[in-house]
Order: C-alpha cells, then sequence, then structure tokens
C-alpha cells in the first residue's frame, strides 16, 4: 500500500506541475498579452514599456519559473480588471461552486443508486430499460433547458422554491438537481454493472444458498462491491461537472467560481484565469487521490496492477 | 459500506456549510429587490461608462442637479440654484445641512474636489471628457462654488445631472483603489455590501436631506438570464426588472403578478460602421457601402414586426427627445436595388464581406432578433455577414474603447441621461473619442461650434447642419431611438424613467 | 469480426456465456432482450435520414427570414398555418426546416467529434496498454492532466484563440473527451496482453504494430463501439452548452443546440420555439443511449460501461 501510495503521489505532483504549465501556457496561446492590454492605436514605445512591465522581454522558462514561485505562496497577480487580487478574487466564489457540486454529485448518487441496483436486479426486463431511461432522460435534457423548466414549474408555478440566487438550503434544491440529473446515466450505468458483476459471483450466491434474505445480500454485499466503480467515476466526473457548473451557475444566478472563470477568459483577465484554473484543478487532483486511496483500500487488486 | 459513509458525511458537512442563512434576514414586506443582468465594474460612477453604475450611483450619491421626470427639466438637488455671472462662469449655490455618509458635512471643498479629480488627466477617469469644457472650481464660500469653463458651456446645467458629489476627505485620505468598492455619498441609500457579480444590499440613510424613501432595505441582484429574471418577477422574488424583450410583455402582463410599463427612453440604437478604420482596413471606409448598408435594411419594419412597434425610427444618431434633434430629417428608406448599386460603384459588384461583431442585449432587449433581421436584409444586398458574438458585456465595451470592435457592432448610446445632442455626436461622432468610429473634421467643427455658444437657437442651427452631414454621410447604420420596457411587480407604484435611470427611492408600496 | 488467416484469428474475449440452453431458442432470447435496441436504431435510422435527406425534404431555406410571419404557432393549434408545420421562430424563420438543417448539423459535428476524440483516446490508449511502464505513466499522466482540466475551460480557451466555428467546435468536443476512450482501452490492451495467444503471437516473431492492429484492435472493437455510440449523444449536448455559452454554433446557421438556447427566453409564451429542438434532442439522446446499451449486451455484456 506505501508503494501504491507513494506512486500516486509522485503522479499527483506531475499533474500539478503539467495544470501549472497549462495555466501558465493560456496566456501565451490565446495571444499576445500586450496587444491584448494596449487599446490598438497604442505606439511602439508604449507596447515595449507594457512588454517590460509584464515581465514578458524575459525568456519564457524564466517567466514559468516566476509564474510558478509566485503561485506557491498564493500571488497571482491582481486582476487585470477588477483592481483586486485574483487569489482573493477566486476564494471568495469558490465555496458556492464547491458545495453546488457536492450537491450535484449527491443528488446524481440519490438517482442513480436505487435505479442502478434495481435495473441490475430485473436485468434484461422492461424495468431495466425503463430505470436506462429514467436516468438517460435527465442527461437528455440540457442543462439550462431543464434549468429553466425547474424554476417555471417549481417557482413561478408552485410557488415552492426560489427561482434563482444563493443562500438558503431551498436554493439548493434545484440547481443540484439540474447538476445531479447530468451526471446520472453515467453513474447509474456503473452502478448496474457492478451490482450484475458481484451477483454472479461465488460468494453472493453462497449467500443466497444460505438462506440469507434477497434484501439483506444486496444491501450488505452487492452495493458496497458495487461502490467502487462508482467512487472512481465520481472522483473523476467531479472535474466534468465543472462544466456543467457554468450553466447551473449562470441559470440559477449562482455567485460561483465557474461562471467568474468563464468571464475571467471572456475577458481576458489572465490572473484569475490562471488562479482559478490551479486552484480547481488542484482540488479535483486532491478528491482523485484520495478517490484512489480508498479504491486502493477496498480492492488490493489494483493496487498490483495499476 | 464504510466508505460511501464517509462520503454521505462529506456531503452533509458539505451542504450543513452552505446553509447559512442569509446575513440579515430583513423582512420581505420592508425590501424592494431590483435585478441587473451585468454587474458594474466599480463603484466609482465617474470611473464608468455603465449604464448600472449611473442608476445604482444615483441611490448612494446625490447629483448637483437632476430631472424631474415629469416636465424632464433640470431642477436643483444638492445644488439650489445656478447662474451665469459672464459667458465662461457659473456660480451655484449649495444646499446646507447635508451629510455624507461618514458623518462629514458636504460643502463647496466637496464640489472642487470631485470635478478636480475627474478633470485631472492623469487620473483618466471616463467621466473626464463630459467635462472637459470645466477649466476649472473656484471656492466663493462654504456653500458657493463657480465653475470657470473653456467658451461659452451651454450644457453646463445638464451636465450636473451627470456627476455624482464625493467627498473631498475620502478622495484625499482614502484614495482612488479605495473609492472602487466603497461609496460615501449624500445619497438616500447607503451600501452595506457588495457581492461582485451576485448582490448589492442597500439600506436607507435615514439622515437623508430629501424626501425619505417608502422602502427600507433595497437588494440589487445580478441575474445574468433573462429568462430566469423574468420567473423571478413572475414568482414575485424580485420587484422591478428592466429591458424586459418586447416579446416577453404579454407574459408579465397576463400573469396577475406583475405589468410591463415602457416609455421612449434616451437611448439611441445603431450598428456603428468603422469608417474611421480603427480597427483596420475594411469596406466601411468607402462612403458608398455605408449608405449601401443604410438603404438595404428595411428598419421601419423591423421596428414594426420585432420589435412590435417599440422603437421610434431616427434619421441619424440624435434622439428625438435630445436638444437639438431635426424632426424634418427623413430617414434611409429600404431600396434594395440602389444598394446593390452603390456596392457595384464602390468596387463590389460581386458582394462584400464584413465581420459583425454583436453584443449581448443588456441595454437594448431584443437586439440578438433585430440583428438577425438585419443581416438577412444586408445579405439581400450582396454584404456577406460573419457574425460574431461577445456574450459579456463589459468585455465588448471594453474591445469597443480599445477600437477593436471590427468593422461593424451593435452599440446604442444613452447620452448619460443628458438631453442634448451634443451628448451623442461629442462621444460617438468626434474624431478620436472612446467610442467613436467615425472621423470626419467637418463634423468636429460643427460639434465644437455647438457647444461654444449660449444662444439655443444658433445651437439648434449648428444640429441641424450636423444631422445633415451625417445623413448624408451614413456615418453608421441607423437604427431607432428605444422605448424602454419594464417589468413592474403588482405589490409596488413605479414609473417608467424616460432617462432610463431607475430609482428606487421613489417606488412606494401598492395599498392592498 | 471476418477470419483473416489461419495464425491470425482474432480471438474474441470470453464472452455471452449466459448459460443458456440450445442454439436457436438462445438467439431468439437474445434478440427479444434487443428489442429496446432494435425500436431505438429504427428511430436513429429515421433522424439520420430525415438529416441527411434535408436539403430535399425541407419546405423552406433553413434561414430565410420573414419578420411578418414571426412566432407563428404549429400548424395544429390556433393561429397556426400549413405553411409552417412546426411553426416560425422569433423572426420567422420555418422552424421543421430548420430543424432538419439542424440535425444534420448537430449530427455532423457529433459524429466528427466522436471520431477525433476517439482515434486519439484509442491510440494513445493501445500504447499504454500495450508499451510497458514509461509509456504508460507518461500517458496516463496526460490522462490525468486532461480530466483535471475542467471541459468547459478548454473550450473557451481554445474558442477564443480560433473564434467559433463549425471545424473549431468539432476540434473543441473531440479534444476534450479522448481520455475516456484512453483509460478504457489501456485497462483493456493490459488484460488482452498477458493472455496466451499474445504470448503466442510475440513467439512467432510478429511486429508490434501487426500485434496491437490485427490481434489487440480487433478485440476492442466492441468496447470502442460503445463507448462512441455513447459519445455521440454526450457530444449533442455539450454542443448546446456552448451555444449557451455563445460559443456554439453562430448565427444564422441553425444547429439543434443554437435553436435550443435562442428558444429559452420564449419557454413561457412560444414554447415551440424551444421544445421542438429540445424534443430532437432529448429523443435522440436517448435513442442513442438505448442503442449503446443495446450494442453493449449484444457484443459483450461483462462489459463494464
Amino acid at each position: 500500500m506505501k508503494r501504491y501510495a507513494l506512486r500516486q503521489l509522485v503522479q499527483l505532483a506531475v499533474v500539478i506541475v503539467g495544470i501549472s504549465m497549462l495555466a501558465f501556457g493560456i496566456l501565451h496561446v490565446i495571444g499576445d498579452p500586450v496587444t491584448l492590454l494596449l487599446p490598438q492605436n497604442a505606439g511602439k514605445e508604449e507596447y515595449a514599456r507594457y512588454n517590460k512591465l509584464l515581465g514578458l522581454d524575459q525568456p519564457i522558462y524564466v517567466q514559468y519559473w516566476k509564474f510558478a514561485s509566485r503561485a506557491v505562496q498564493g500571488d497571482f497577480g491582481k486582476s487585470w480588471y477588477a483592481d483586486t487580487p485574483a487569489f482573493s478574487l477566486v476564494l471568495q466564489r469558490m465555496p458556492p461552486t464547491l458545495y453546488l457540486t457536492t450537491a450535484g454529485l449527491a443528488m446524481a448518487l440519490l438517482i442513480a443508486l436505487p435505479l442502478g441496483i434495481l435495473a441490475a436486479l430485473k436485468r434484461h426486463t422492461f424495468v431495466d430499460t425503463l430505470c436506462t431511461m429514467t436516468a438517460v432522460a435527465g442527461q437528455a435534457m440540457p442543462i439550462f433547458w431543464l434549468g429553466i423548466m425547474l424554476i417555471i414549474i417549481f417557482a413561478v408555478q408552485l410557488r415552492l422554491l426560489p427561482a434563482s440566487g444563493y443562500g438558503t438550503w431551498q436554493h439548493f434544491l434545484m440547481p443540484a438537481f439540474t447538476l445531479g440529473a447530468f451526471l446520472a446515466p453515467i453513474t447509474m450505468r456503473l452502478v448496474r454493472s457492478g451490482v450484475i458483476e458481484i451477483m454472479n459471483m461465488d460468494y453472493i450466491k453462497t449467500a443466497r444458498a444460505k438462506g440469507v434474505g434477497e434484501g439483506v445480500v444486496v444491501v450488505k454485499h452487492a452495493f458496497r462491491n458495487a461502490c467502487i466503480p462508482v467512487i472512481t467515476v465520481l472522483g473523476l466526473q467531479f472535474g466534468q461537472l465543472l462544466g456543467g457548473a457554468v450553466v447551473t451557475e449562470t441559470v440559477f444566478a449562482w455567485p460561483g467560481v465557474a461562471t467568474l472563470t468563464v468571464d475571467a477568459i471572456r475577458n481576458q483577465d489572465f490572473p484569475v484565469v490562471q488562479c482559478a484554473v490551479v486552484l480547481l484543478a488542484l482540488i479535483i487532483v486532491a478528491v482523485n487521490f484520495l478517490v484512489d486511496m480508498i479504491v486502493g483500500l477496498i480492492d488490493p487488486r489494483i493496487r498490483v496492477g495499476g | 459500506m464504510r466508505h460511501s459513509l464517509a462520503i454521505g458525511m462529506l456531503v452533509i458537512l458539505a451542504l450543513a456549510l452552505g446553509l447559512v442563512p442569509p446575513a440579515d434576514a430583513q423582512s420581505r414586506e420592508e425590501t424592494l429587490i431590483y435585478s441587473l443582468q451585468s454587474d458594474i465594474d466599480n463603484w466609482d460612477p465617474p470611473n464608468s461608462v455603465l449604464r448600472e453604475a449611473i442608476i445604482l450611483g444615483y441611490h448612494v450619491f446625490d447629483h448637483l442637479a437632476v430631472r424631474d421626470l415629469k416636465t424632464r427639466r433640470v431642477i436643483p438637488n444638492l445644488a439650489t440654484s445656478w447662474k451665469n455671472i459672464d459667458d465662461t462662469t457659473w456660480e451655484v449655490k449649495l444646499r446646507q445641512g447635508v451629510k455624507f455618509h461618514d458623518g462629514n458635512p458636504f460643502t463647496a471643498r466637496d464640489v472642487k474636489a470631485t470635478f478636480d479629480r475627474v478633470l485631472d488627466p492623469t487620473k483618466k477617469m471616463t467621466a473626464r471628457g463630459n467635462h472637459a469644457k470645466i477649466k476649472s472650481v473656484e471656492i466663493v464660500d462654504d456653500h458657493t462654488v463657480r465653475f470657470k469653463t473653456d467658451g461659452p458651456y451651454p450644457l453646463f446645467v445638464e451636465r450636473m445631472t451627470a456627476q455624482v458629489m464625493q467627498s473631498d476627505k475620502v478622495i484625499r485620505e482614502k484614495g482612488h483603489e479605495f473609492m472602487q468598492e466603497n461609496p460615501i455619498g449624500t445619497g438616500p441609500y447607503k451600501l452595506v455590501k457588495w457581492s461582485r457579480k451576485q448582490e448589492h444590499v442597500l439600506v436607507r440613510n435615514d439622515d437623508y436631506w430629501g424626501a425619505k424613501p417608502a422602502f427600507k432595505h433595497v437588494r440589487v441582484r445580478i441575474i445574468p438570464e433573462k429568462a430566469t429574471e423574468i420567473a423571478e418577477l413572475l414568482s414575485g422574488g424580485v420587484d422591478i426588472i428592466k429591458a424586459v424583450p418586447p416579446d416577453q410583455m404579454d407574459v408579465i402582463n397576463k400573469s396577475g403578478q406583475a405589468r410591463t410599463a415602457t416609455s421612449p427612453i434616451l437611448r439611441t440604437a445603431m450598428l456603428q460602421l468603422d469608417q474611421a478604420a480603427r480597427s483596420g482596413p475594411n469596406p466601411f471606409t468607402d462612403k458608398r457601402v455605408r449608405q449601401a448598408a443604410n438603404l438595404a435594411v428595411d428598419n421601419d419594419a423591423i421596428i414594426k414586426f420585432v420589435l412590435n412597434g417599440l422603437g421610434d425610427r431616427v434619421a441619424t444618431g440624435v434622439n428625438p427627445m435630445a436638444f437639438g434633434w431635426d424632426p424634418n430629417l427623413k430617414p434611409y428608406k429600404q431600396d434594395l436595388a440602389r444598394a446593390k448599386k452603390l456596392l457595384a460603384e464602390a468596387g463590389f459588384p460581386n458582394g462584400v464581406d464584413i465581420v459583425f461583431h454583436e453584443g449581448p442585449p443588456v441595454v437594448e432587449p431584443g437586439t440578438q432578433q433585430t440583428n438577425d433581421a438585419i443581416v438577412a436584409d444586408l445579405t439581400k444586398a450582396g454584404f456577406r455577414v460573419k457574425r460574431n458574438y461577445i456574450g459579456d458585456n463589459t468585455v465588448f465595451v471594453a474591445r469597443v474603447k480599445d477600437g477593436k470592435a471590427g468593422s461593424m457592432f451593435n452599440w446604442s448610446w444613452g447620452y448619460y441621461s443628458v438631453f442634448d445632442a451634443d451628448a451623442i455626436l461629442y462621444d460617438v461622432f468626434k474624431c478620436g473619442e472612446n467610442y467613436s468610429y467615425y472621423c470626419n473634421p467637418a463634423l468636429d467643427d460643427l460639434i465644437s461650434q455647438g457647444r461654444s455658444t449660449l444662444d439655443q437657437k444658433k445651437r439648434t442651427e449648428v444640429y441641424v447642419k450636423a444631422q445633415q452631414l451625417l445623413f448624408d454621410e451614413a456615418a453608421y447604420l441607423y437604427k431607432w431611438g428605444l422605448r424602454g420596457v419594464w417589468g413592474i411587480s403588482n405589490r409596488i407604484n413605479y414609473e417608467a424613467p424616460p432617462d432610463e435611470v431607475d430609482r428606487m427611492f421613489l417606488v412606494t408600496p401598492r395599498k392592498k | 469480426m471476418s477470419a483473416v488467416n489461419a495464425g491470425e484469428v482474432p480471438l474474441r474475449s470470453p464472452a455471452a456465456a449466459d448459460g443458456l440452453s440450445t442454439g436457436a431458442h438462445r438467439s431468439w432470447r437474445r434478440l427479444w432482450r434487443l428489442k429496446w435496441g432494435l425500436v431505438a436504431a429504427a428511430i436513429m435510422l429515421l433522424i439520420v435520414g430525415v438529416s441527411v435527406a434535408a436539403p430535399w425534404l425541407v419546405p423552406y431555406s433553413p434561414v430565410e427570414v420573414d419578420i411578418r410571419h414571426r412566432l407563428a404557432p404549429p400548424a395544429w393549434m390556433e393561429g397556426g398555418t400549413p405553411d409552417h408545420v412546426l411553426g416560425t421562430d422569433a423572426i420567422g424563420r420555418d422552424l421543421l426546416s430548420r430543424m432538419m438543417y439542424g440535425g444534420r448539423v448537430s449530427l455532423v459535428i457529433a459524429v466528427a467529434a466522436v471520431l477525433v476524440s476517439a482515434s486519439i483516446g484509442v491510440l494513445l490508449g493501445l500504447a499504454a496498454g500495450y508499451f510497458g511502464p514509461k509509456v504508460d505513466w507518461t500517458i496516463m499522466t496526460l490522462v490525468n492532466v486532461m480530466l483535471t482540466f475542467p471541459f468547459v475551460l478548454l473550450a473557451l480557451a481554445v474558442i477564443a484563440v480560433l473564434g467559433p466555428s463549425l471545424t473549431n467546435m468539432i476540434i473543441v468536443l473531440g479534444v476534450a473527451d479522448w481520455p475516456l476512450y484512453a483509460r478504457v482501452i489501456r485497462a483493456e490492451t493490459m488484460a488482452l496482453r498477458e493472455r496466451d495467444f499474445m504470448t503466442a503471437a510475440r513467439a512467432l516473431g510478429m511486429s508490434h504494430a501487426r500485434i496491437i492492429f490485427r490481434q489487440i484492435l480487433p478485440n476492442l472493437v466492441s468496447v470502442i463501439v460503445v463507448i462512441a455510440t455513447l459519445q455521440v449523444a454526450r457530444v449533442i449536448i455539450l454542443e448546446s452548452f456552448l451555444s449557451f455559452l455563445g460559443l456554439g454554433v453562430q448565427p444564422p446557421t441553425p444547429a439543434w443546440g443554437n435553436m435550443l438556447g435562442d428558444g429559452r427566453v420564449y419557454m413561457l409564451n412560444s414554447w415551440w420555439i424551444a421544445a421542438f429542438p429540445g424534443a430532437a434532442i432529448f429523443i435522440t439522446t436517448l435513442t442513442i443511449n438505448l442503442m449503446g446499451n443495446a450494442l453493449r449486451d449484444w457484443l459483450d455484456p461483462h462489459m463494464k460501461l
């Protein structure tokens, strides 16, 4: 286990460096930052002055080193647009997005677990198809459409929930469901195949033969083992979920970091973009590391194979 | 099982952290909620060009003079009276007993400090152009100031409505950075909290010198998605929304929860054409191509059918509500044959490629639909339009300002709510101005004539000439004067403001 | 899977061992299980057929504007006209024509993007699984970086450089989605590598390329087909995301995603503008998923997807 953990850690470090390079690279990929900053009619002198001011006259590896060493201390520079440090701007907007994605994951599980297990137990029957269809239906409705539909139904027609905004637990329900629905099908599919695999295994058959009730078999054994692939995939999906979060945050006027980042990209506000990308990536990396560790603990095969 | 338990715990913990109740649970009854689609860039109105900044500025700050919405005339506010001492000097008497939110009294020193800061070229304040004619501000006594102007300055009184009064002490002691996020004014509301791109929480200033606003709390929410904004209005989550798309008015009116109100507003919509070649060489530097564009589009039909009649066709950028508007100048009428002929004469017999940058419909609802219709018309005349949508208004405005908006882009100008032709001609048509993509010394000459005499009759004559020139030159693709549409909850009384400045302090609850 | 020649008959991974009795009965049962998949395939065939034949089927040009007859409801509703069966949009374009053309655009984007991502993902996955720890480690690190780099940010950044266009969307969506293939293919390749027939192949002195493409790849076709099918559905959804953010297919070209995006403000009154493209996306996605499931069950019921 120790060697496994160590190997994962090394990879983790490499991934973080890779991400930081990507984040640093964005600025140079998108275009010449000086041209972006300066008005069209600026002269050559002004160009040179800005170039120097931004340190862009130095070799690229020096620039990267400067960026990285400052980033480690949480210094990503000042937002080019909002006159505040990028780090505090991003940090302030981080919690709403984390709550939203976590709630979205929880919601996805809430939808996918029962459907997946049911589908597995009633494999190849109409119920199976129905479960799959239900899970897929959530994904088949583009997030913003589902979001607006929910708002129309639950806020405008039924007056049960606030239409948008952030603050109380009522504000969480619709955005979490919207995001969860997006993730439900893949989760459900994994639960289903996980349970099917387990149910065919000898020890389950033994348990059944011993007369243990079907409910107990499912809950105690099958469910537990089906969790492994689900956890792994959920960890991976966390990053993808941020994509869905951009749309969810916009529809529900949710003050999260995903919209901040998108705005920053549009504003070409590079300090904020870099800071957000690095911090988000760190969180995703940490989640995945935890997931790997958990799975490694549960499932010794991975330690050897991976 | 342990692991799923652990994850479950994490989920619950995270949710619990999110369940912090709203900071101050004011009652909904006493709170007025207003929403904007896009947030301000700072809380320092002279440092912003955004309509949202002007609106919010009216709540926390006061102006020397304001507009009476009924008569549309300028009436005293922080100034109690003003007069010309000579052609280049205005004397303004100030209101006594007015206090800033930090408790300091409002005096002549604050007026001087405000203008000195705006006029200082090193500060690069956005509002500087508006007041460039002011040479200096002199303090006569604690409540009297004199403005020295560079030649006669006919717009002085109008422009007093477009400059918030900031505090001398704050400017000196706290400085520019502080002022970007911490507004200290004399206005009817104080800012309690600003969560960027989320909301502004305002509370009534109980020491206000003027009429006491009916609502104790005002929340200004930022809701980027229009469909959500309308849903909030219908479900009672928001009380006032602006820039309602014309097609959505029936939804609001039929809801029983809210109603719409419309008013012509001081805002002209056009497609600016890059005659000045600010973003590089393009076909619109040729007058014939610009005229062809104007002749290609059937704006009358677009107003009638796409905007459901909510627009007033204009011959140039000058709005019918502005001083100097020429009612005798007839707008372009669609004439595809002539448009094609002009294009051919300009050397494009087989059509011409142009790039069209589009901004989001934040101040001009229905832009997307009208743009679609305009492009369809342009295509018929032989323009091959490549469209590029820029989804964020602040980015879009910044691009325009930096001269990067390309050969054609949609733009509307709200005159900083100054009801005078100069307020658009100077900013949007004069050579070298930030938002101008047109450059013509003959026009510049007329603009400077128009702002250099106090004789209103002579000014009108100058502006008639200027409008004829702009029409002949087809400087931009002229569209229409906008009519604003507001969605208003049935729990309140509110009237659509013709100057496009929403004033929450004028809102009163409706008796049930 | 066709037999090639003696030494190279690709071996199927052990599957389909469901323990059923006679052949005839078995195939009947299998077909019956796939009934939903068959229905789905029929629907999908119809959708694809209409999209391909769109230019010959549409009553109007999809970009023809008619502001005098805008927001016309579908023919069967009050105020609808038989001229526009599904009604018209906010500037009077015929919705039926736009739906047909839109399907064409959406499906082309989806299929092309999936081809791009599948090619990248499969190649890298094969390399990672076959060539041992060093290559594996490098590729998997790349995969992890990609997975930790949120897709939308990548899409935005790329489109910011290239500008929004059809080709760019295909590139963006293609590049964003390859890690999934790489992960699955790598795992499968690793499992196959240890098997006897591989050892035999190596002992026979086959080249790496031959082993990979003639021995391993054919065994993975079913996995790839299943993932790719499911990804087509995902890309259709992602295209609508990009349209929502204003980065999708630019007007006036119709695609289901941007049509749905345009219609979202109209959902409370002129609901049909959003409802039809929404329904098209919904039905297509659902259909593809059912097809994918059926394919999985048919090709390899043990597949973990």
